[in-house]
């Protein structure tokens, strides 16, 4: 606060040289002094609130292991229905790290290899809202706002700004197994998995950037 | 013996004999010819102690200067919405406190603990209800607040300061409202929490990251409702403490507003008109 | 506001101050009874409504219908309003930034120094629509039905007659769970579109159009040709009785 004061005084000519002073001297020991305060201060807030924020955020560099769980043999899922599992998606948490999927078999009529098994996510891509696949109409609705997607999971009506996710799937031995999430582009290509209201595609993957949390999309 | 400080003496009124009176003339001496020497004792006792803290900590000017402050002519019940709010807000504090002796933060025991605290605990749907309705009150009176800051121009200068303070305060409120319902971990907490996170996500390039940070994590993990439990308990009451603290200091010192209909005597009046002719 | 302005107030609240009355006891007064209401009001509420405890949290649900807390309705109603997907950012973060970036800064925009109410037509118009606004969206939420519920009265004739009332709330039944509302509009429940609105659709076309159209299903609608036949009869009769 005095600073400016000061350095006006040390403008005025009359003022005897301090002691140490030479000719260009930029600082003044008051200003070395205040400046040195200021950054031991700054140090020792630095020291503490540093690790905690690193500690706070550390979280989203931290990527959980892939997990694939199995869902039934291959024979128990049909290409025209749905079949829901629960799959544990978060160790740990009980029954709060679970999730619904449906699933069923590649339909040729979709042009989908009918070896491959599809496991659409129950997450609504507006903002998450459980979603539940409705027999009669063959699509899925959302309770929230109103979301309305196709057999295959596009949008067919609604503010759902993206098809339904899904999830990797393999077939292991006689189990079909599944495995992490990953979302889709409106033409189905797989994307890295990101959260509900999200877009996908074109220049939206870079305004939602890849998230260190989650495992790149299947090839 | 400490003398009552001069401040907290009460002004004498004619003809009463009042303590205000006795002390003016009295000073430091105590007893004078009393019917009740016992009483007097007492009361010069509790005297001696007020004397003894004021002496030390000088607060009898800082208190007369916030009670006995005038408040503008006018002053009506629509300027009690704001201490209505902090009531409320220090039941929410309170009762919140109580609630956390009982509370586990935990995904997997979160919901039996709540079950617990409301059906076994004495008085514990009373008090978590007080919990719940005290959130609602808070908010609604909240915004009853400020909109009688916004319909009596109570924003303008020189308390802008303090209306910017109040919609922080607003926000930390919602906040509060936020991260309170996931913590009885029913469906509605849970689906309102996936909600909430997945509107913080849809915000281009950073929304992303925010919510992983909220979550800890792409999905609901283990540490979300601990995390979520620390913002509602100590992070955001922290701030809203202190967020009032500052409210009610420029409340003091520039003053509550009068209503804006009454004017003063013509002369700021005029030179108004003046300005706007 | 400028600075002759600032003094000219400051000047009017010195003398209105000493006109007014020290905080304690007066205002204090006022303050304590006001707390004692809102004390005895929450009060009230944790006796009568008490604090129940909903069914506890599933992930894994697909029949749960999330709605939030009553002050979140006007946000949650915002975002069913806003159908187009390309709009979504904007109702979830746009427009609620944008509206507490202007609550925020109200004071360094609103430059007006009157005071008085009726002096201040834009600002005063500006407050009351935001109140509108909120109060409705906050209705409309509130009363916003589930996308699995179609609730319509049925026509006088039919409401007359119990057997045909039944039939009638049975086929609403049918319509509501095999996802008609996910494109079609029913009175106050459903989607505004891709489909066209139902809630008079018996008076457009007949019975036998209504389940000729069901079953061969124009465009991008499901068939409905393999609901159960009592289902099917059900929700053609349902549908042409909506006049």
């Amino acid at each position: 606060m005095a600073e400016p004061a000061d350095k006006k005084r040390g403008a005025t000519p009359e003022k005897p040289k301090p002691a140490g002073y030479f000719e260009g001297e930029t600082m003044t020991r008051r200003t070395v002094f205040a400046l040195a305060g200021q950054a031991a201060g700054g140090v020792a807030v630095a020291v503490v609130a540093l690790p905690v924020v690193g500690f706070a955020v550390a979280p989203i560099f931290d990527r959980p292991e892939e997990t694939w769980e199995g869902v039934g043999s291959p024979d128990d899922f049909a290409d025209d229905t749905y079949r829901q599992a629960v799959i544990t998606i978060v160790d740990g948490v009980g029954d709060s790290g679970k999730t619904t999927v449906y699933i069923r078999r590649g339909s040729p009529t979709l042009d989908e290899d009918p070896n491959e098994f599809i496991a659409i996510s129950t997450r609504c891509a507006h903002l998450g809202c459980p979603v539940r696949f409705v027999q009669a109409a063959g699509n899925f609705i959302c309770p929230c706002h109103g979301g309305v997607y196709d057999f295959e999971g596009l949008v067919i009506g609604g503010p759902p700004v993206r098809p339904l996710d899904r999830f990797q799937t393999r077939v292991n031995g006689d189990t079909v197994e599944v495995g992490p999430r990953y979302s889709v582009t409106n033409d189905l290509e797989p994307v890295r998995a990101r959260d509900p209201g999200e877009f996908t595609g074109g220049i939206w993957e870079y305004l939602y950037p890849p998230r260190p949390t989650t495992p790149p999309p299947p090839s | 013996m400490p003398k009552l400080p001069s401040a907290l003496r009460k002004p004498s009124k004619p003809g009463e004999r009042g303590n205000g009176a006795r002390r003016d003339g009295g000073g430091a001496n105590g007893v004078e010819a009393e019917p009740h020497p016992v009483r007097e004792k007492t009361k010069e006792g509790a005297i001696d102690v007020v004397g003894w803290v004021d002496q030390r900590t000088g607060a009898s000017p800082f208190l007369t200067g916030l009670l006995l402050r005038k408040v503008p002519k006018g002053t009506n019940w629509f300027y009690t919405l704001g201490s209505a709010t902090l009531f409320a807000f220090v039941v929410q504090a309170l009762t919140g406190v109580f609630l956390a002796f009982y509370y586990v933060p935990s995904a997997t025991e979160a919901y039996d603990s709540i079950s617990h605290l409301t059906n076994d605990v004495f008085l514990g749907e009373f008090v978590r209800g007080l919990h719940k309705w005290g959130a609602t009150m808070m908010i609604i009176l909240i915004f009853l607040h400020m909109g009688r800051t916004f319909f009596f121009g109570a924003y303008k200068y020189p308390r802008e300061l303090n209306w910017v303070i109040g919609v922080v305060l607003l926000i930390l409120t919602l906040v509060m409202g936020l991260t309170g319902y996931l913590l009885p971990f029913d469906n509605r907490s849970y689906w309102a929490t996936i909600v909430a996170m997945n509107i913080t996500a849809s915000g281009p390039v950073v929304g992303p990251y925010l919510a992983d940070f909220l979550r800890a994590g792409s999905e609901f993990t283990a540490t979300t409702l601990p995390r979520f439990y620390a913002v509602h308990m100590l992070l955001v009451p922290g701030l809203i403490i202190a967020l009032i603290g500052a409210h009610l200091y420029l409340v003091v010192k520039l003053g509550t507003t009068a209503p804006p209909w009454l004017r003063a005597e013509a002369k700021p009046k005029s030179s108004r008109e003046e300005k706007v002719g | 506001m400028n600075r002759a302005e600032q003094e000219a107030y400051l000047r009017e609240y010195e003398v209105l101050k000493k006109k007014g009355k020290p905080f304690f006891p007066y205002a204090v007064l006022k303050d304590s009874v006001m707390m004692m209401i809102v004390a005895l009001v929450i009060v009230a509420m944790a006796i009568i409504l008490g604090a129940e405890q909903g069914p506890k949290a599933d992930p894994t649900t697909t029949t749960y219908v999330p709605r939030p807390e009553w002050y979140f309705f006007f946000l949650f109603e915002l975002l069913r309003v806003i159908k187009p997907p390309e709009l979504v950012p904007i109702a979830t973060i746009g427009i609620p930034t944008i509206c507490m970036v202007l609550l925020l800064l109200l004071p360094f925009y609103d430059r007006n120094p009157e005071r008085r109410p009726e002096r201040r037509p834009v600002a005063m118009t500006a407050g009351i629509l935001t109140i509108i606004a909120m109060a409705y969206l906050t209705f409309l939420g509130a009363s916003a039905g589930s996308p699995t519920e179609i609730e319509v009265e049925p026509p006088p004739q039919i409401a007359a007659d119990t057997a045909a009332r039944e039939e009638f709330e049975f086929g609403a039944q049918v319509a509501a769970q095999s996802g008609c509302l996910a494109c079609h509009k029913f009175g106050e429940n459903g989607n505004d579109g891709p489909g066209p609105e139902l809630t008079e659709i018996g008076a457009k076309i007949p019975a036998e159009a209504i389940s000729r159209s069901l079953v061969a299903a124009p465009g991008i609608m499901p068939a409905y040709g393999d609901l159960p036949p009592r289902k099917f009869d059900a929700l053609v009769e349902f549908l042409a009785s909506l006049r």
